[in-house]
């Protein structure tokens, strides 16, 4: 579980993120949905421990991430906004490092890493470096290695951003797998289709706060509109990026 | 029985990154060759200065003078002859062209009108073939130029004698050069260079890793994934530099290990310079450089971390380089006069402790001990600045 309570972050004189409070639950897919420029990515690297919130709290699994931050770390899983890979090691490595950093080793280690590899179909890249890696390849090891020490709280941060169609599919089922799982899942983007296909819960940001909260449903109820794209239109205001 | 304690987790994570980023660098062409080249640069330059000495030497040495058409001037060739470190050989075929491609470096060619002219008093004609553009043979080729010279005077004196006229008459100068560069003293300025060969394999060697595993971690935009796993900033900086002074200190080793190799192949002995070398002097050399390689990768890791992109770092680097080789080019222009508080200097301190043992008169451990403290202390605090910029939002997603 992840809590977002009243989290308030500056740039200078600007508001990036002005007060937003949300809740991502166990077993559910919530999704972050704003244009660019809401506050999305402020939001996520707030709740991921790599940007201290001017104001407010976070808790992860009743943790308090801005008190204790490696605790709240170590029960995160995150696909950062730039997820950039080491292009000299191979996918088995990358998935290592990333699992030992994290105290894992030895057997189990090497048994959850071709567990990662198996799942999200990257054996044949296990012993290949990164280098010369698609763009879906390098996205989908990036994940193996937000995994590897099963996290039960997910963040991924706009995952199916420039990916193409059969990546796309892959990186739903995995997010599909993880809720079936029961873990909380927490992801960004700003795709409609996407948004409405997985998520039990949405959180729509404009302008660095919160402007509608609910299911599907419930939003296409407050906006008055049948299409989620019109609702979301109508609720983050002109949706216009700033 | 001793028992392994487990290490604590922060210094697992140390080893886990410090691992990684050995295994990475190691894959890395551009690391490598770095390292390669910052190791065999210091060798390579001592290896020459050596090569130098040895011509000077040379020159003492044998000359081998082909002479063509010996048989025109038998008097000559006797003279030449009869000189110390004089050979006489037969001259080839096509003298110019046998200097050409230096399979000679040197033809005298004797005309077959030689004879005559010299008979007859009158100036006679002796061609020098020689290759003034070779930098190599030109001690020798002076060298036969003098002798030359000096049985030109001698003859000339004979001949004015026999006429009845003073020899000094004809020579109104007497020139005298006064040498007062020595050969113990290019010895002595071949083993200065090796303290600064060793401080420049220093910052070379740790380099590309250092700037790699910062500024290079931030431009492959790895580094928000990396530090969102539960590592403290502290323990990231740590395996980082460690990384980075392990890769210096094995530079350092190897260049101070082929440069005193090398200078076994000196003569020193006969140079008039004592110079002996074993393995107390080696660990004295280490005990003095090895400490200062935590100093430069943490120097070089804070100010990759503080560069907004690989290129600048670069640039960083080059700059910081300078240090180094201010402290020995200071130190080979002006004698340092070895005052205790100089050891408390990084980079000076280690110049002055490197001469030492080469010069084969060892300062206390107390000196080691302070030099090393320093640097270590100096290291701790470029690596909590490193800390401090790792959790700095501005220098972790770009400015």
């Amino acid at each position: 579980m992840i809590a977002a309570i009243d989290l308030k972050k500056y740039f200078g004189p600007v508001a990036a993120v002005n007060g937003v409070t949300f809740t991502a639950y166990d077993g559910q897919v919530t999704g972050l949905l704003g244009p660019n420029g809401a506050g999305k990515t402020t939001t996520l690297r707030m709740l991921y421990g790599v940007m201290r919130p001017d104001a407010g709290t976070i808790e992860v699994d009743h943790v308090d991430a801005t008190k204790h931050p490696r605790d709240a770390q170590a029960r995160l899983g995150v696909l950062p906004d730039v997820a950039g890979l080491y292009p000299r090691l191979t996918a088995r490595e990358q998935v290592r490092y990333y699992g030992e950093l994290h105290g894992i080793d030895g057997g189990a280690l090497e048994e959850r890493t071709n567990e990662l590899l198996k799942t999200l179909d990257l054996m044949h890249l296990a012993e290949r470096r990164s280098a010369g890696y698609s763009h879906g390849e390098r996205t989908k090891v990036a994940i193996a290695r937000a995994l590897v020490h099963e996290p039960q709280n997910i963040i991924l941060d706009e995952p199916t951003n420039g990916l193409d169609v059969m990546s796309t599919r892959a990186v739903r089922a995995i997010i599909k797998r993880l809720k079936a799982e029961g873990k909380c899942v927490l992801f960004s983007s700003h795709v409609m289709q996407e948004v409405s296909a997985l998520c039990d819960s949405i959180v729509v940001i404009a302008g660095g706060k919160v402007v509608a909260h609910g299911t599907p449903d419930e939003l296409r109820a407050k906006a008055g509109y049948d299409s989620l794209e019109d609702a979301f239109v109508a609720l983050a205001g002109s949706g216009e990026p700033r | 029985m001793k028992m392994s304690r487990p290490l604590p987790r922060w210094a697992r994570q140390v080893r886990v990154v410090l691992v990684k980023e050995l295994v990475d660098s190691f894959r890395d062409k551009r690391a490598l060759s770095s390292i390669l080249l910052s190791i065999l640069v210091g060798p390579l330059i001592t290896g020459f200065m050596m090569n130098r000495i040895a011509d000077r030497q040379k020159e003492a040495d044998e000359v081998r003078v082909p002479i063509v058409g010996a048989r025109n001037a038998p008097a000559l060739v006797q003279w030449l002859s009869q000189q110390s470190g004089v050979v006489v050989a037969t001259g080839p075929t096509d003298p110019e062209q046998a200097v050409r491609d230096q399979s000679e470096y040197i033809v005298l060619v004797v005309p077959p009108g030689y004879a005559d002219d010299f008979r007859s008093s009158r100036p006679a004609n002796i061609k020098v073939v020689a290759d003034s553009a070779r930098s190599d043979t030109r001690a020798q080729v002076e060298r036969v130029q003098r002798l030359l010279q000096q049985y030109n005077a001698e003859i000339g004196a004979l001949r004015l004698i026999g006429r009845g006229v003073s020899p000094a008459a004809a020579t109104p100068l007497k020139i005298q050069g006064v040498e007062v560069s020595t050969t113990q003293q290019r010895a002595a300025k071949l083993l200065s260079v090796i303290p600064l060969m060793v401080l420049l394999a220093a910052f070379t060697g740790a380099m590309q890793l250092a700037t790699d595993a910062t500024a290079g971690e931030r431009e492959r935009g790895s580094l928000e994934a990396l530090l969102v796993n539960p590592v403290p900033r502290g323990a990231l900086a740590l395996g980082k530099v460690t990384a980075s002074a392990l890769a210096g200190m094995l530079a350092v080793m190897v260049t101070a290990g082929l440069c005193t190799a090398l200078l076994r192949f000196i003569p020193l002995q006969e140079l008039g310079m004592r110079f002996r070398f074993g393995t107390p002097h080696m660990v004295g050399l280490m005990a003095a450089a090895l400490p200062m390689c935590l100093l430069t990768a943490s120097v070089q890791s804070c100010v990759a971390t503080l560069a907004k992109s690989f290129k600048e770092a670069q640039t960083y680097m080059g700059i910081l380089i300078l240090a180094p080789m201010l402290v020995g080019v200071m130190g080979t222009l002006y004698p340092i006069d070895h005052q205790p508080w100089m050891y408390g200097v990084p980079l000076l301190g280690q110049y002055i402790l490197l001469t030492s043992v080469l010069g084969g008169y060892a300062p206390g451990p107390l000196a080691f001990a302070a030099a090393a403290a320093t640097c270590v202390a100096c290291a701790v605090l470029m690596l909590r600045a490193t800390v401090a910029l790792l959790n700095d939002e501005r220098i972790v997603f770009g400015r």
